[in-house]
């Protein structure tokens, strides 16, 4: 059988768009079955009646319940302690062998490439969030690194003065005035409703989700989010071992953490306000004016 | 009688201080507030760096934390509306007990990090509490940012709280005591006996 470059085979075009229309009906037939479980799966955890926890009647308490705005607090803590155990067994280890046998210096370049490969999510969150300044920032660091750095290898864009950002879907919303919702606790991590649906904004403008069937990319693909979760969890190996050890309750103190740092997140996209245009052109405006 | 000053001049005068120092006070605070976690920062970064051994690191940042650091009013922020809940021996035990723990979680770091710099950056005040950004700069790590809360409610300048990553370290731990104590049947008496646990394993850990 001929092979083209990345793999795909070299055929008619009648027989290419067959089969691009038989991966397409493959692909949203898995969907459907996957969007399906999930629907289910939320019908039946809703169906217990042990998910929401009783609203206290106490004044103080009741304050302390509608701070931690938890309401689903019995399903997350479940959700939690199943997640914390694959995490001792399986992540845990994972990103302790991947610290000892990478090379910080190699680690760092994986790091920085899958913070490269994120910056047209963060750039269109940017756009949707209304700063201009900031999309231009994750615009030139996606052109600068891709190129210049190697495919987001080597942070050139940064030593060039544009450093990264943190920005998501859940962030963009929550400068729109959404309110964050009640805390979830998903098995990728704390949430809340309004990031858990940022997230899957997010998963929709990334580019890498586009990549078609049959490109040695989707591989790349799959390697690149794996990589993701291990390099990301060896970024807080001593982190979550400090907490583990040293909170009483580390499902509130991980609750209590997030819900501050989105916060955080949020004003500080909201309190940029870098004029989009450089200082010379206002000074230049006023001479004339 | 000329000579003398008026009334009216005097009050002016007066009032004209007192508008000035309105607006002096809160850069005058915020630059004292600078300074103080300069000098703090500076006095940890010498020990930190320095070549001796680590419980001598300890010896000598303890003094230097009990003195900069407002442990009580940190611990009474920490337990919350349990603290009016608390009886006097409860409260004088729980005291005690977080002065270990803080102090304990604060020199326990002391031997990871070495040939550490920082840098302060902008300082804003709300009330009686300046933040002082910091950038703590690790070899090998990427630059941390933290806030340092500066209070003058005890008359002196003290650290009250350290923000970092955008979480505030006394709010983290306020929610976590809650938590265990609101599950453990509302009790400080149960907060205690953890930390006693704590502090114990924490100890046996050292050894």
């Amino acid at each position: 059988m001929n092979s083209g470059r990345n793999g795909a085979r070299v055929c008619s075009h009648a027989q290419r768009s067959n089969r691009q229309n038989q991966t397409h009906t493959q692909a949203r037939g898995r969907f459907a079955i996957r969007s399906a479980v999930v629907v289910c799966s939320f019908m039946v955890l809703a169906g217990c009646s042990s998910i929401k926890a009783p609203v206290p009647t106490d004044p103080d308490a009741l304050a302390d319940y509608k701070q931690a705005n938890d309401p689903y607090e019995p399903l997350n803590r479940k959700i939690f302690t199943v997640t914390m155990k694959v995490d001792k067994w399986v992540l845990h280890p994972v990103a302790k062998a991947y610290v000892w046998s990478v090379p910080h210096p190699v680690r760092n370049a994986i790091g920085n490439m899958i913070t490269t490969m994120n910056e047209p999510s963060v750039f269109f969150n940017d756009v949707g969030a209304g700063k201009p300044r900031l999309a231009g920032d994750a615009f030139v660091r996606w052109c600068i690194n891709m190129s210049a750095g190697l495919g987001g290898l080597i942070d050139v864009a940064k030593m060039a003065g544009y450093p990264h950002h943190n920005n998501d879907g859940g962030i963009t919303m929550a400068n729109w005035g959404i309110a964050s919702g009640p805390y979830l606790f998903l098995p990728m991590g704390p949430s809340s409703f309004r990031d858990g649906i940022g997230y899957g904004i997010d998963q929709g403008l990334s580019p890498w989700n586009y990549v078609p069937r049959g490109y040695g990319l989707v591989s790349f693909n799959w390697a690149y989010n794996m990589m993701g979760i291990v390099h990301s969890r060896s970024e807080h190996l001593d982190d979550l071992d400090a907490l583990q050890r040293d909170a009483l309750d580390p499902y509130a103190t991980i609750r209590s953490a997030y819900q501050q740092q989105r916060k955080a997140q949020a004003e500080a996209i909201k309190n940029d306000h870098r004029a989009t245009v450089p200082l010379w052109y206002h000074v230049k405006n006023r001479q004339q004016g | 009688m000329k000579f003398l000053p008026g009334r009216r001049f005097v009050l002016r005068s007066a009032s004209l201080f007192m508008a000035c120092s309105l607006f002096v006070a809160p850069a005058w605070a915020a630059q004292s507030a600078r300074d103080f976690v300069n000098s703090l920062g500076t006095q940890l970064v010498t020990i930190v760096n320095s070549p001796i051994s680590l419980p001598e690191k300890r010896e000598k940042v303890l003094p230097l934390l009990q003195k900069n650091v407002d442990i009580d009013a940190i611990a009474r922020y920490c337990l919350g509306r349990y603290w009016k809940v608390a009886t006097p021996e409860e409260q004088k035990e729980y005291l005690q007990l977080f002065h270990q723990t803080l102090v304990g979680a604060i020199t326990d770091k002391l031997g990871d990090y070495r040939g550490v710099s920082f840098s302060i950056g902008a300082v804003t005040s709300s009330g009686n509490e300046d933040s002082v950004e910091t950038t703590l700069v690790r070899p090998q790590q990427p630059p941390a940012k933290m806030q340092w809360i500066v209070s003058r409610a005890s008359g002196s300048e003290k650290v009250v709280d350290v923000i970092g990553e955008g979480a505030s370290l006394r709010m983290t731990q306020r929610q976590d005591y809650a938590s265990y104590i609101a599950r453990n049947g509302g009790k400080v008496s149960a907060l205690i006996s953890a930390l006693k646990r704590q502090i114990a394993n924490h100890s046996a850990a050292q050894q």
